[in-house]
């Protein structure tokens, strides 16, 4: 069996072991100000807006003005409808999507959702436009930090989505939209 | 005393006769006892690079014998030296290959971190572009280049931006390729031939009249074109430049 | 077949062109370099991603075999292919056993490698290559020519005419804004009618059982979210152990490949979609072999970035189609010989050995060395041309020997000074092509020293 075969070919010719080096310390010792004007830099190096709003009913209000006509979690049993069920082309209609993000990094802009955040895996992605709300008390400094605040054994599938879809195919020319959200806004409070 | 083998490349004997006598006379004039083995030939690369590392054997070994009772040995030429230090390897381990592969310096590093001299004095009144040979920036560190997270440093832009009146001017691929790579010059002509005009163009736009580097290879490959081209622009090893002091 | 070097040759007959692919990937090489300076540590850190290659490398079985414990507890189906034939049957099989017809694939250098796609299109499926770039060359029914920008070589011109043909866009109009939106209604047809969705994978993640898919478009996610039936394609070498070392190598990828902090998507599947299905194929090809190589073994730490082609001026200058090989540029002069050295004899040779591979090389794989090293190889097996091998050893003689050489030295200056212009410059003269030959002085230095050293003594004697 060919299982066996491969695993026998390792065996036989995998070199002498060497043990894993301690990793590199790189926690980093900057303040949620700080990590935040870097956070925002880096969201305009990968062609994501941002908006810094403070209060819950000051994002409610800005939202439900530019907004109305968005989906999201809590709003017209949005969960239901489009649950794991739903129907691609229905999935297909949704425009724009407003989802909460569990954490953000502040080195490259990234932000993490997993299942549990959308109905159906297809959301995020689907989606014309894509708004995400991150508290801003929940950016760290770099990826070796948020994979250790992270434990992907808790869901069947997550993602880190930095900024909006994008392209640079044709000629090295940067076009946003391939195939995911055309833009990616995020509300920073 | 300290002796010093002088390992001038098979090339520039046969071709550049002046980039040794340059480098002759740059070190005699520092005051150093310095000695040409005649039975010298060549390194082995440019059959190492060619694949025929085995055919290389004898002529290392030749290199040995002449070379094995210097304390140092130094030569113009930073491909020669990288090939020495790193490619030996293939030769028995014995203490005089061990002697040889240990102490064979490229010029300028050997004037930087062995006599720790940086200011030689030099005079040269011209719009130099450096040229970094890749052998001797990335095999023999002479520099660091610029794909490197690290703090930039070149050895040979140490010593020349000494020299009076010397400007060096500012290229924009400042370590790219020249193209030569030994049997690559004839193996890829075409592509060859078309990196070495990108360098001299470079060097042309951004102002240089001379280009100079620690190998004469990549000098020899670059002369052709600009000779073939009937362009201005001059070629300068950097011995003959180091040597133009008031040591 | 013609090789590199006739291919390279043909490439650069349209300077103007040749020039901007040059251009085009300076500039992206460029951008790494400035992402790689905006790291602290960023050296530090491809050393630790090397370190944990290596330790992957000595405890690969062990690795597997977690990682299919893993992906069979969350639910998935682990698959082991030991050849490409193997790889292709499985996947038709898995395909034929869901009544699929149609088929969305996002980049995956893995596919290439095994011939999946034509594979497929033999046995009816139809196959649709979902990166945009991937789609653009499928249309074209060429291969890609850089594993990280497969339609580089491609001016938005040709694009814009192509998708005429294809697409129905409208005539003349190459505006990448507007040929890319009429691609995302194309593609998205494709994804909502898939019946299976297939992957490449950038990282197995062996503690938990992950598969991770890096992309900018989002097409490896629209494919595996929509599809019933996902299909995750790796190479034996693609595991690493956990999600720290998960983190090392995120943090370099998109960075040495195009110099973007981080792709857009990052996504990690773990569990099949509620009602749905998720394959794993692991497969070998030659890689299990490879890892037996003391010399090569480093070739396997490959994250498949593409950083060593933008920075290769041998790349930037013949194009990747110029290789012959499923992978071009330095790492797949590399990977080719390995695979078939016959075939690939010539790519070791299409090199300078200038060593910048080496240094934007995450895993610092020493490919440059690796070059060297299978120069000797090539060389040792004999199948290089005869006439090369007879030079080599004359060459040899020559060089070893002082008189030897200080004849032919005199001999070849005479010539170059004496013969005719015409006879030196015959066309068999390859590097008096299209560059002058050394000027030859009459005097070698070994000569003048000679010489000098003679008059030196003889002076000193009088005086």
């Amino acid at each position: 069996m060919s299982r066996d075969s491969i695993l026998k070919t390792i065996r036989q010719n995998k070199p002498e072991f060497t043990p894993l080096q301690k990793y590199l310390e790189v926690t980093d010792p900057k303040s949620g100000r700080e990590l935040l004007e870097i956070f925002e830099k880096s969201l305009n190096q990968v062609g994501a807006q941002f908006i810094e709003l403070s209060l819950n009913e000051e994002i409610d209000t800005y939202l439900s003005i530019h907004f109305p006509e968005a989906h999201q979690i809590g709003k017209n049993g949005f969960w239901d409808q489009y649950g794991a069920d739903c129907s691609k082309e229905k999935l297909d209609q949704i425009d724009t999507i407003i989802l909460e993000g569990q954490l953000g990094v502040a080195e490259n802009g990234a932000i993490w959702l997993d299942e549990s955040d959308f109905p159906n895996r297809l959301v995020p992605f689907i989606a014309q436009t894509f708004i995400v709300r991150l508290d801003s008390g929940k950016i760290l400094s770099n990826m070796m930090e948020a994979y250790c605040r992270l434990n992907l054994e808790n869901t069947g599938f997550g993602v880190f989505i930095s900024g909006p879809s994008k392209t640079a195919d044709i000629e090295q020319s940067l076009v946003y939209g391939a195939h995911g959200p055309k833009s990616l806004l995020v509300v920073i409070y | 005393m300290i002796k010093i083998g002088l390992f001038i490349p098979c090339y520039i004997d046969q071709f550049y006769p002046q980039v040794g006598i340059a480098t002759l006379e740059l070190l005699q004039k520092i005051g150093l006892n310095i000695v040409y083995p005649l039975k010298q030939t060549c390194c082995g690369q440019p059959l190492a690079n060619s694949g025929a590392e085995r055919e290389a054997i004898p002529v290392c070994k030749n290199f040995v014998r002449n070379f094995s009772e210097f304390d140092y040995i130094v030569s113009p030429s930073g491909s020669c030296v990288y090939y020495i230090r790193e490619h030996y390897n293939i030769l028995d381990q014995t203490d005089q290959v061990k002697k040889v592969r240990q102490n064979t310096y490229e010029l300028c590093e050997f004037i930087i971190d062995v006599l720790g001299m940086e200011d030689l004095k030099i005079e040269y009144p011209h719009k130099v572009g450096i040229h970094q040979s890749c052998h001797g920036l990335r095999g023999l560190k002479l520099g660091i280049p610029t794909e490197l997270a690290a703090k930039q440093f070149s050895k040979v832009h140490q010593l020349l931006g000494k020299a009076k009146g010397i400007e060096i001017i500012s290229l924009d691929r400042k370590d790219e390729c020249c193209g030569f790579g030994g049997t690559f010059s004839v193996i890829e002509p075409e592509v060859s031939v078309k990196m070495g005009k990108e360098r001299i163009r470079d060097h042309q736009i951004n102002g240089a009249e001379i280009i100079t580097a620690t190998d004469m290879s990549c000098l020899m490959h670059l002369e052709g074109i600009i000779r073939r081209q009937n362009w201005n622009t001059k070629v300068v090893h950097i011995a003959e430049i180091l040597n133009c002091n008031r040591l | 077949m013609r090789g590199h070097s006739e291919k390279a040759a043909q490439f650069l007959k349209d300077e103007n062109r040749a020039d901007w692919h040059d251009q085009t990937l300076w500039m992206v090489r460029q951008k790494r370099d400035v992402a790689a300076w905006s790291v602290p540590g960023w050296e530090d850190l491809r050393e630790e991603a090397s370190q944990i290659k290596d330790h992957v490398l000595s405890n690969l079985d062990n690795y597997l075999l977690q990682f299919e414990e893993k992906v069979i507890e969350n639910g998935g189906t682990v698959h082991w292919a030991s050849d490409a034939q193997e790889f292709n049957d499985l996947i038709l099989t898995i395909i034929q056993k869901n009544r699929a017809k149609k088929i969305v694939k996002s980049k995956s250098m893995l596919t290439e490698e095994c011939g999946l796609n034509p594979y497929l299109e033999k046995n009816g499926v139809e196959v649709v290559d979902t990166d945009l770039g991937e789609r653009i060359i499928q249309f074209r029914n060429e291969p890609p020519s850089h594993i990280v920008l497969p339609a580089i070589h491609l001016k938005k011109e040709e694009i814009g005419e192509l998708f005429e043909e294809k697409l129905k866009t409208a005539k003349g109009n190459s505006d990448p804004q507007y040929l890319t939106a009429v691609a995302r209604s194309h593609l998205r047809e494709k994804f909502l009618a898939a019946d299976v969705a297939i992957t490449g994978v950038n990282f197995a993640v062996a503690d938990t059982g992950t598969v991770v898919v890096c992309t900018n478009e989002g097409n490896a996610d629209m494919g595996v979210h929509a599809a019933k039936v996902q299909i995750h394609c790796l190479g034996i070498e693609k595991i690493i152990p956990g999600t720290k070392d998960l983190a090392v190598f995120i943090r370099l990828l998109a960075r040495s490949a195009t110099g973007q902090p981080i792709t857009t998507y990052t996504s990690h599947y773990r569990k099949p979609k509620p009602g749905g299905q998720m394959h794993v194929v692991i497969v070998d090809n030659g890689r299990s072999k490879l890892l037996g190589n003391e010399t090569y073994r480093n070739s396997l730490k490959c994250i498949r970035c593409g950083a060593c082609m933008n920075t290769c001026p041998v790349y930037r200058r013949s194009g990747g189609h110029s290789y012959n090989y499923v992978i071009p540029g330095p790492i797949g002069s590399i990977l080719g010989p390995d695979s078939d050295i016959n075939k690939f004899k010539d790519l070791p040779f299409v090199s300078t050995l200038c060593g910048s591979c080496t240094n934007v090389c995450p895993v610092k794989i020493n490919i440059h060395e690796l070059l060297y090293d299978w120069r000797q190889e090539i060389s040792e097996q004999k199948i290089l041309p005869l006439s090369k091998r007879y030079l080599m050893k004359i060459a040899g003689i020559v060089l070893a020997h002082n008189t030897v050489y200080n004849l032919s030295g005199k001999v070849a200056r005479w010539a170059i000074r004496n013969l005719s212009g015409k006879l030196i410059y015959h066309r068999i003269n390859v590097w008096g092509r299209e560059r002058e030959l050394p000027e030859a002085p009459r005097e070698s230095f070994k000569q003048w020293y000679r010489k000098n050293s003679l008059e030196r003594r003889s002076g000193n004697e009088q005086g």
